[in-house]
């Protein structure tokens, strides 16, 4: 009984579990894009992907079949000292090719099935039909071995007691195969763990809406009501098409234009609310509407321009939002004035909300964006820089 | 409730929030708007002017916090009852709730708000210390209120070049002259640790406004301030932690 597919599901993983039962790791190169893989199937594929018996009939997944036999062979050679090596290597590689390759075409066949059912029946399932392989592929080894005598080789290519070798191969199969079923199953469980930590690593920094702003916008939206029921209708509008933006998917980019837009709805909210203490100027004429950015990467910012710079403001005072692409980077600056008396209090929130942009855009672009704070005399700037892509 | 409306007195930075505070208000039988207005500043004149009953506060306000101007108008001889309202406020809310302090989150529920107005009550001199305790975020106060005949008169904390114990009050010395407040020199000192260095059991000094450190004659020290280059005396116990606070800043 071979150990198919052990190895790289271990080297998929990454750095793999410590212990990896009876068979030896092997590192075939990284199967990254099946691991992240977003299924957007229907369910049926959707079960297929997440069965804990691994596809076995990649053609990296029959090599690593293939030399986990192998090595499993020269393993058993070595065992016994009695026998001669290579005589012995032979014939165990010949017998554990044809099983590991034979189970691995079983498995194979059959996982669209056993993924519909449960993992104990599906498990159930996997040992009758590698019993049933090894009792076939022993039976075939006896039949062929015994027929080989009179071409001159080796009398004894394969054991002539045929009940004791069979049994022998069965009783090894279901250990294997219980041995097997269990490191799937564990690898299976641990690769979904780290795949849901990274989901909801990426979640938790997914942009949301400040409860300050929501509550004062809900305020605002009371207020007008009454005294100005179609501006309070557009506000309704506005926010909803603010929610309906942090709640989508956060791995898709936007246009610059789509961004744009969206951080001009939020800017119309909160004039309402701050009236004439709230301008903002825009100077992004220069900037490629097609390109992308990650969603919600501008409007945060000036949201945080506006929380942190305007409202502490008597008198308010002006944001710039100014853009340009240097280099293949673009490039865009938030720059809002700073009241000469901040508390520690708001320091503290405004570096938590940079931090997570700044995690976006190394989510999205690795090292190649950029987000650096500048504090020029009464002034408060964040310049955001990524590379341009359409 | 008399026949005679009581008095609300409406401070929130945001026109909006006004505008329904105060339609909300004139819808209750019994109560009536005295005035709105934008800032803490403008508030103080406005509630010596009016003595409204009940001053409603927003807490997050630029210049002056809703807490800082709570703890003016707590100096006043018959100052307003105190509720606070707020859109989302963590901090805040927990001493609040701790301290039994009114407050009303926005946007506010009519039934919540003649609740609110039926119960509120003065601030005691304990609630007002534990609202401004150090810990609370938006305690710092940048201004303290002196009590000029009826009025309270703020003085920018900026402004103060020192704090002096007398017999009974605390005279403040600062930019445009002299004022007396009803508080501790003691608690002025935690208050302001960050700005204000003790240097005698009853001066506290602006760190800012110290020109000079000078030996006298007799062997002790003065110091010598900016501006009009007055001179304070310092006692020798406070000469070491003064001079670290000199070479620090």
């Amino acid at each position: 009984m071979s150990k198919p597919g052990a190895a790289e599901r271990a080297a998929e993983i990454d750095s793999g579990p410590a212990v990896i039962p009876v068979a030896p790791a092997v590192a075939p190169a990284h199967d990254e894009p099946q691991a992240r893989a977003i299924p957007n199937r229907d369910a049926r594929s959707a079960a297929l992907e997440d069965f804990f018996i691994p596809d076995l009939c990649s053609n990296r997944r029959v090599f690593t079949v293939v030399l986990t036999a192998e090595l499993i062979a020269v393993t058993l050679s070595l065992a016994r000292p009695s026998a001669f090596f290579l005589t012995e290597l032979a014939r165990i590689s010949l017998f554990l090719q044809w099983l590991g390759l034979t189970s691995a075409a079983l498995l194979c066949l059959a996982r669209p099935w056993l993924a519909r059912v449960s993992v104990p029946h599906a498990s159930l399932g996997a040992f009758a039909l590698l019993l049933l392989n090894t009792a076939v592929v022993s039976e075939s080894a006896l039949f062929f071995g015994g027929n080989f005598e009179g071409i001159g080789l080796p009398e004894t290519l394969f054991p002539r007691e045929h009940w004791p070798f069979l049994l022998r191969n069965e009783g090894i199969c279901v250990i294997a195969t219980a041995v097997l079923l269990r490191y799937f199953y564990i690898t299976h469980e641990w690769q979904r763990h780290v795949r849901a930590e990274a989901r909801s690593r990426i979640e938790a920094l997914q942009a949301r809406i400040r409860p300050h702003f929501l509550f004062n916008s809900l305020n605002t939206i009371a207020a007008l009501t009454r005294s100005d029921a179609q501006r309070a209708e557009e506000a309704v509008e506005d926010l909803a098409d603010l929610f309906r933006a942090t709640l989508r998917d956060s791995h898709s980019p936007l246009r610059l234009k789509e961004e744009f837009e969206l951080t001009r709805v939020y800017q119309r909210i909160e004039e309402l609310r701050l009236g004439e203490r709230l301008k903002v100027r825009w100077d992004v004429a220069d900037l490629p509407m097609r390109a992308f950015v990650p969603g919600l990467t501008i409007q945060p910012l000036l949201e945080n321009a506006i929380y942190h710079g305007i409202e502490p403001l008597d008198r308010g005072g002006t944001v710039t939002v100014s853009g340009r692409v240097v280099a293949g980077n673009i490039e865009i600056a938030v720059t809002n004035p700073v009241a000469a008396a901040r508390n520690g209090q708001s320091r503290v929130g405004n570096r938590i909300a940079l931090d997570n942009i700044r995690q976006r855009l190394e989510l999205a672009y690795d090292r190649a964006a950029t987000l650096t704070i500048e504090q020029p005399a009464g002034e408060y700037r964040v310049t955001i820089r990524f590379p341009y892509t359409e | 409730m008399s026949a005679e409306p009581l008095s609300v007195l409406i401070v929130d930075d945001e026109q909006p929030a006004r505008d329904r505070l105060r339609r909300l208000i004139e819808e209750l039988p019994g109560w009536a708007v005295a005035a709105d207005c934008a800032t803490g500043a403008d508030a103080l004149p406005l509630v010596g002017k009016l003595r409204p009953a009940v001053a409603l506060l927003d807490i997050r306000m630029p210049g002056m916090t809703g807490i800082e101007l709570a703890r003016h108008l707590g100096t006043l001889e018959q100052p307003p009852a105190i509720v606070f309202t707020t859109a989302y406020d963590e901090y805040a809310l927990e001493a609040f709730e701790s301290q039994a302090v009114g407050y009303l989150l926005k946007p506010v529920r009519r039934e919540r708000l003649e609740e609110a107005l039926k119960h509120a009550s003065r601030l005691s001199a304990p609630q007002l210390r534990e609202l401004a305790a150090p810990e609370q975020p938006l305690a710092a106060r940048q201004h303290v209120a002196a009590r000029v005949r009826d009025e309270l008169k703020l003085i920018p904390i900026k402004e103060i070049r020192y704090f002096r114990a007398d017999q009974k009050y605390v005279t403040v010395r600062h930019a445009h002259g002299e004022d007396l407040i009803d508080e501790s020199l003691r608690q002025l000192e935690d208050e302001f640790a960050r700005d204000f260095v003790r240097i005698h059991r009853s001066l506290l000094v602006a760190v800012a406004h110290v020109a000079s450190l000078e030996r006298t004659a007799d062997g002790g020290y003065e110091l010598k301030l900016r501006g009009d280059g007055e001179t304070l005396p310092v006692s020798r116990r406070q000469i070491a932690d003064l001079r670290k606070r000199l070479a620090g800043r």
